[in-house]
């Protein structure tokens, strides 16, 4: 019977058809030995696709990690978290700050203000050298005549039906007569310093209603509160002077310039672009090409930060600007309202994109792989390996499988996995540890976290050693305030709260919670009671979730637990403030000790950070100096105070900071040449700062595995 | 017959407006939106967020929103929340990713499942069908990533070759031939993992039509005239047994687009089904609600496809 | 049935003491199966253990699946625990993990029995709700089937809107609905049971058709008894045969789904244990604690596959067609 035959023929000959693809598959050891391309092909792997590889646009750190290879920006941070030049081959920081000339007062020997007065009264003194200190600083002082600059403000009103809405009102400003000191370095007391010329009240009170002119006067009161911060009697305008590394191309062979920094500026500023780096760069008051391989920034005020948040990646001006998105729009036949709202996010480059790095891009297949050829042109010199693919692999069981198969070279493992290359002969891991932690945050709007000492019994209920040591298998650093562990910001004197569910007790009874016959907390005929949310996808977070659950319920606290989405969690939840409590975690940059948006009392109104709703008065002062500090040792002493300040607090309760792990194959080191054109071979190492790929550049697979 | 096909196109195309714009209201009103900040970046302000809020109108009301919708996907313009891409164009490359593991599939589905359901329909009662029967339900039964990682496991353990991903990298400078074997192999495990619950099912669905069929009086007769047991089966029986599954097809229209996120996650395979997951975990609505619109077009056509192909094989049905 | 006798017992059987009802007859049909029977007496036993799981995880706490005992993670089963180092409320039933325990030192015996609760009220919830449709769709079809609704039949509308969810991606439709509602046991049970209800649906439609032309339908009309009456009262419990098979297979794929939705990480949420979680988080520590990943693992399958097999042999014994023979 042919149909029988055929039905028994058909599906015979497709299982063998299909399992013969086997016989040609390589083998681990033929993939290691057998071929020496793969050798120089690093194959990492990564739980998410990237987004946009963008550097001005991306905010996932998929995409950040590639963007990484491919750009550039104008510093980075080496292995001590110092900055380095990359684009910019050196930088100085200088400063001009300005006075305005205020008529209403007199000088402390009686004479009044004019501006020709002030300018010889300055000038004399600092040529008296009775001022050493400023006459070091000051390098000139210029007279600058009055003009006049309209501006326009947005000030929130309530309208008739009582929504909160935003005015925009012209706002005309006559500027008096100002002095413009030009400084050699940054310094946030240098007005402080004059006053023993200017006299001790020469800032305040200055006469504003002279000088601002509001377009609707019915509005004036309504930006009155603005008058000072438009304008300042006093300024301090950060420079920053950029000499640019002459002859880098990027990987199209395009000059790289100051046009292309100028250019990467305005497009972060262009709302059209909608980038998350804006605030970074918002501070700038203007950026100046004074010569293609020198740019000057201006920034409108003090703000330490500015300088490290130019590691961002320089994009390509000559593929990205005006004409270059007009010939992209034309090419792509888009319509009027398209072209309209068409930007850099918008163009075909986020996929396809350029720069000066040392790998260049060759290939993305969405949620596959993305492929990366080396520069070879790259002007630290090339690096080792010639390709890089990171392959996008979701489920953690098979990212080990593959690992462990040699179809990758690196995946990033949880700590129980860590513990298994502790000891393996193959294998290799590392652990640095990041600059983040993980904390659970108490919403202090709600009266039953309002008492310091009710989050202090919350949080010595917990142990926290244990959880370091069973759930991150030591994977991670115990903290004790709002900075990561290994940070100088951190302040070790800060004892950590000790585990003593007895104490924690006392301290509830202390606050009016005793045990009910249930065993539960009680007050006022009400137990204690709420809800610790965190997100979802985060093993660790919900292990510390069930496990604070346990912990709590010991002490006869009842904690009901959920976790979310990220977009749900932080969309009606935190952004809202309607939680109670959550476990989450920050990322911090580790040159900048701001944390002005994370504790400022003002920072605590919907979708702002400081989402708890913590206020302290002595914190927000020091919160505000410590961003306008300039002096390393001095923002550091500052820094410790708000750590022990917060502490004290206990607004969360600080767990750990976590290390950042990594698995890699055993053959695989940094490499050396050596001048005799010889190799030499180094274990791979984190740095300091806790960087392991911080050599990437050198490393490579080699065909047998080491002894070090 | 014209008007009668007119008349269900036109139906369905109602059907179709409808099905897009409720599941645009499930979808936006659902709590959640498109997180295009990074959460653990304090630098991100409320007014970068209300800025990327209106860029993708999301605070115009319902019905607006659903025309903006509308008008990019016809004008081809509508774009990816996530990274700006054209939707379309994303679509069509994660197609041609799950295209040939559908295939494959499909293939291992149907050709494995009609022999070993008429074998057991033949042999009805015997140790072979009883053991069919067993383990058609255990492979029903089995969780499938549970079974995925078992097979992988093994496979990873005793044969030590990669088997995640659509190729093994590092190999471009290998013969074509051997690069596309390695593809084959890379789709065999996935697609049989996926193909095993359907193999399954349609084999007892072919062993109870069987049954069916061998039970009626044209069979008898067959088997009167004294025409030889197989002659019977594969012939008579089987023609008409095989009748309610050329109406099947129609129902692999939708299976097309519906992509298994389950065994794309485990097998790190970029198909579609992993596209919609990653858009709703990233509330990215333009691709949910197309990659939605496409399932429920392709569903529509997928039924009006089967009542035509059952009209044709069927003399007794007449479309009216 | 009181109301009229669907078949006459032959006179020519052998016993004629006793003529069977037909659940004796299903019965004995059903009896011949072993396996069916032997799948049975498992999902008896399952939802001894499922009640007995509620009743002593909930109520009169013997086992307590929520403690958690760091320094004892990932115990094998039957391994002892180290009682000294717990307090009296922590220790495990006679000091023995009986199935080990997971990576918070939770006992894993606590926890399948306070999932088997879960898990199979999950099942039983989303079928309930899907019977119920299925029941009112299929009825409505089968029995208001002519009515016209302008220029389309009853009929054609709900069969054609079944036909449309029959071959949706249901799992994705599932999965969107799932990801976008607040996360929540009752949303998954709602989600799973307004998306299975598809073969009820056409069952009882066509059981509906045959009935409808049935004597004692005909003559219920005829008394002049409200349609409800009619439907509710003769009609349903005539047409309940099938709707029951396929609520047996129901439940299984409901335990299923639920399960794959863990899996991504939309399952139920703790404090609740299910199969599926347990499974789900069990199997990152494949290498470390096999046991998390098979012991749920092998209990999904056979419970599954116990209801499979009790809905393919009820499906034989309800079947007159395929019974005489």
């Amino acid at each position: 019977m042919t149909s029988k035959r055929l039905l028994i023929a058909i599906p015979s000959l497709l299982i063998v058809l299909l399992l013969q693809s086997y016989l040609w598959v390589p083998t681990y050891e033929q993939q290691a030995v057998g071929n020496p391309q793969r050798l120089r092909t690093y194959i990492d792997a990564s739980i998410a696709d990237a987004k946009i590889l963008n550097p001005i646009l991306h905010a996932d750190t998929a995409s950040g990690s590639i963007v990484g290879l491919i750009f550039e920006g104008l510093l980075d941070l080496d292995e001590n978290l110092r900055l380095r030049g990359r684009l910019a081959t050196d930088w100085v920081i200088s400063e001009t700050a300005y006075l305005l000339v205020n008529p209403a007062k007199q000088l402390p020997d009686g004479t009044p203000v004019t501006g020709p007065v002030l300018y010889h009264r300055l000038t004399e003194a600092l040529a008296s050298g009775q001022f050493p200190a400023l006459q070091a600083l000051v390098t000139s002082i210029r007279l600058l005549p009055p003009e006049r600059r309209q501006e326009v403000v947005r000030v929130p009103k309530t309208d008739e039906q009582g929504r909160a809405v935003q005015l925009e009102v012209q706002v005309t400003i006559h500027v008096p007569e100002r002095l413009a000191f030009s400084l050699r370095q940054v310094d946030q007391d240098f007005f402080t310093r004059l006053t023993p010329i200017i006299g001790e009240r020469y800032l305040s009170d200055f006469p504003y209603d002279h000088y601002l002119e509001v377009a609707d006067p019915t509005l004036r009161e309504l930006v009155r509160p603005r008058f000072r911060e438009l304008l300042p009697v006093a300024e301090h305008n950060p420079e920053i002077l950029f000499h640019l590394r002459r002859g880098v191309r990027f990987h199209d062979g395009h000059l790289f310039d100051a046009g292309d920094v100028k250019f990467t500026y305005e497009a972060i500023m262009d709302a059209k672009n909608l980038s998350p780096r804006t605030a970074d760069f918002e501070p700038v008051k203007t950026l100046e090409i004074l010569d293609p391989y020198t740019v000057k920034v201006v920034y409108k005020r003090l703000y330490s930060p500015a300088i490290s948040a130019w590691t961002i990646g320089i994009l390509p001006e000559h593929l990205l600007n005006a004409q270059a998105l007009q010939r992209e729009m034309a090419a792509r036949g888009l319509s009027a309202a398209a072209q309209a709202a068409f930007g850099v996010r918008d163009s075909q480059f986020n996929r396809h994109p350029i720069g000066t790095g040392p790998f260049r891009f060759v290939a993305w297949q969405s949620d596959e792989f993305i492929h990366l050829r080396r520069h070879d042109e790259y002007w630290e010199g090339p690096p080792q390996y010639e390709q890089v693919y990171v392959r996008i692999i979701p489920d953690l069981l098979t990212q080990e499988v593959e690992f462990r198969t040699g179809a990758i070279d690196s995946y990033t493992p949880q700590p129980h996995q860590v513990v298994r290359y502790r000891n393996d002969t193959a294998y290799q891991s590392f652990s640095a540890p990041t600059f983040a932690y993980t904390y659970i945050g108490y919403n202090m709007r709600n009266p039953l976290f309002a008492d310091p000492r009710v989050r202090r019994a919350l949080g010595m209920a917990l142990n926290v050693d244990e959880i370091i040591t069973y759930i991150l298998y030591g994977e991670g650093t115990r903290i004790t305030g709002p900075y990561p562990a290994n940070t100088d910001w951190y302040n070790a004197d800060v004892a950590p709260l000790p585990y003593d569910p007895v104490e924690a007790q006392r301290l509830l009874a202390e606050v009016g919670w005793r045990p009910n016959a249930a065993g539960w907390l009680e007050k006022d005929g009400k137990i204690f009671e709420f809800t610790l949310i965190t997100n979802s996808g985060n093993p660790i977070r919900k292990n510390i979730m069930t496990i604070a659950q346990n912990a709590w319920k010991r002490i006869g606290v009842k904690c009901h637990t959920q976790y979310f989405e990220w977009a749900v969690f932080l969309q009606d939840f935190i952004n809202t403030g309607s939680f109670d409590a959550t476990v989450l975690g920050w990322t911090t940059s580790p040159l900048d000790p701001d944390l002005y948006q994370l504790f400022h009392s003002s920072q605590s109104g919907p979708q702002q950070l400081n989402f708890v709703g913590y206020t302290n008065p002595e914190v927000d002062d020091l919160l505000l100096r410590i961003r306008q500090e300039y002096d390393h040792t001095r923002q550091r002493e500052l820094a410790h105070q708000l750590h022990r300040l917060i502490a004290e607090d206990q607004p969360y309760t600080f767990l750990y900071t976590p290390t950042a792990t990594r698995a890699l194959d055993k053959k695989i080191v940094i490499v050396e040449p050596q001048p005799d054109g010889g190799e030499r071979y180094v274990k791979i190492f984190p740095t300091k700062s806790g960087s392991i790929t911080y050599y990437f550049n050198k490393w490579r697979k080699l065909a047998f595995t080491p002894e070090f | 017959m014209w008007s009668y096909l007119l008349r269900n196109l036109l139906q369905r195309l109602l059907l179709l407006v409808l099905i897009s714009f409720l599941a645009h209201a499930v979808v936006h009103l659902a709590p959640g939106e498109p997180s295009e900040v990074d959460p653990s970046n304090p630098r991100m302000k409320p007014e970068d967020i209300a800025r990327i809020r209106a860029a993708f109108h999301l605070d115009e009301p319902l019905h607006l929103q659903y025309l903006y919708w509308l008008r990019d996907l016809v004008t081809g313009e509508l774009k990816s929340f996530k990274d700006s891409q054209p939707v379309l164009p994303k679509i069509w490359r994660r197609f041609l990713n799950s295209l040939p593991l559908f295939l494959c599939a499909t293939l291992i589905v149907w050709s494995l499942s009609f022999p070993t359901g008429i074998h057991a329909a033949i042999r009805r009662g015997s140790l072979y069908d009883r053991t069919t029967t067993v383990l058609a339900y255990a492979f029903i039964s089995i969780p499938g990533f549970f079974l995925s990682y078992l097979v992988i496991l093994w496979v990873v353990h005793t044969l030590n070759v990669p088997v995640i991903g659509m190729q093994t990298f590092g190999m471009e400078n290998a013969q074509p031939f051997y690069r596309w074997m390695d593809r084959l192999w890379h789709l065999v495990i996935p697609s049989f993992m996926s193909a095993i619950a359907g193999i399954a099912v349609l084999s007892r669905y072919v062993r109870s039509q069987m049954l069916e069929v061998i039970g009626q009086d044209y069979i008898r007769t067959a088997r009167a005239k004294g025409l030889p047991e197989e002659t019977v089966m594969y012939r008579h029986a089987l023609r008409n047994a095989l009748l309610p599954f050329v109406t099947m097809f129609g129902f692999l229209l939708p299976a097309l687009i519906g992509g298994s996120v389950i065994f794309e996650q485990i097998f790190a395979w970029p198909g579609l089904g992993r596209l919609g997951y990653e858009a709703i975990l990233a509330r990215d609505f333009p691709v949910i609600l197309t990659l939605n619109f496409i399932a429920a077009a392709l569903t529509l056509a997928g039924t009006f496809l089967s009542d035509i192909l059952y009209a044709v094989v069927d003399p007794r049905i007449r479309l009216q | 049935m009181a109301d009229l006798p669907r078949t006459v017992a032959p006179v020519d059987t052998v016993d004629l003491a006793m003529p069977e009802t037909p659940l004796q007859e299903v019965w004995r049909v059903f009896r011949k199966d072993r396996l069916a029977v032997a799948s049975l007496g498992v999902l008896l036993a399952l939802l001894v253990v499922a009640i007995a799981g509620k009743v002593l995880t909930d109520w009169i706490v013997l086992v307590n699946p929520e403690t958690v005992r760091l320094p004892e993670k990932f115990k094998p089963p039957m391994s002892y625990a180290a009682t000294e180092l717990l307090s009296v409320a922590d220790r495990p039933p006679f000091g023995l993990y009986l199935l080990g325990t997971d990576e918070l030192g939770r006992d894993v015996f606590a926890r399948m029995l306070q999932g088997s609760f879960v898990s199979l009220s999950i099942g039983f919830i989303a079928v309930g709700i899907s019977v119920l449709i299925g029941i009112v769709l299929g009825g409505l079809a089968g029995f208001y089937g002519e009515v016209k609704l302008g220029f389309i039949s009853v009929d054609t509308l709900i069969m054609r809107f079944t036909d449309v969810m029959l071959c949706f991606p249901t799992f994705f439709l599932i999965l969107t609905v799932v990801a976008l509602l607040p996360p929540s046991i009752y949303n998954i049970m709602i989600v799973i049971g307004l998306t299975s209800w598809m073969g009820t649906a056409r069952f009882v439609r066509a059981e509906f058709l045959a009935l409808r032309e049935q004597d004692f339908v005909v003559a219920a009309q005829a008394l002049g008894l409200p349609a409800w009456r009619i439907i509710f009262r003769h009609m349903v419990p005539n047409a309940i045969a099938p709707v029951l098979v396929s609520a047996t297979i129901g439940v299984a794929s409901a335990i299923l789904t639920e399960s794959a939705l863990s899996f991504l990480g939309f399952g139920v949420q703790p404090p609740y244990a299910t199969w599926g979680n347990i499974l789900a988080d069990g199997k990152n520590f494949i290498f470390d604690a096999p046991w998390l990943f098979f012991i749920p693992g092998c209990a999904i399958l056979t419970v599954v596959l116990a209801f499979n097999l009790v809905g393919e042999a009820l499906r034989e014994a309800l079947n007159p067609r395929l019974r005489r023979r």
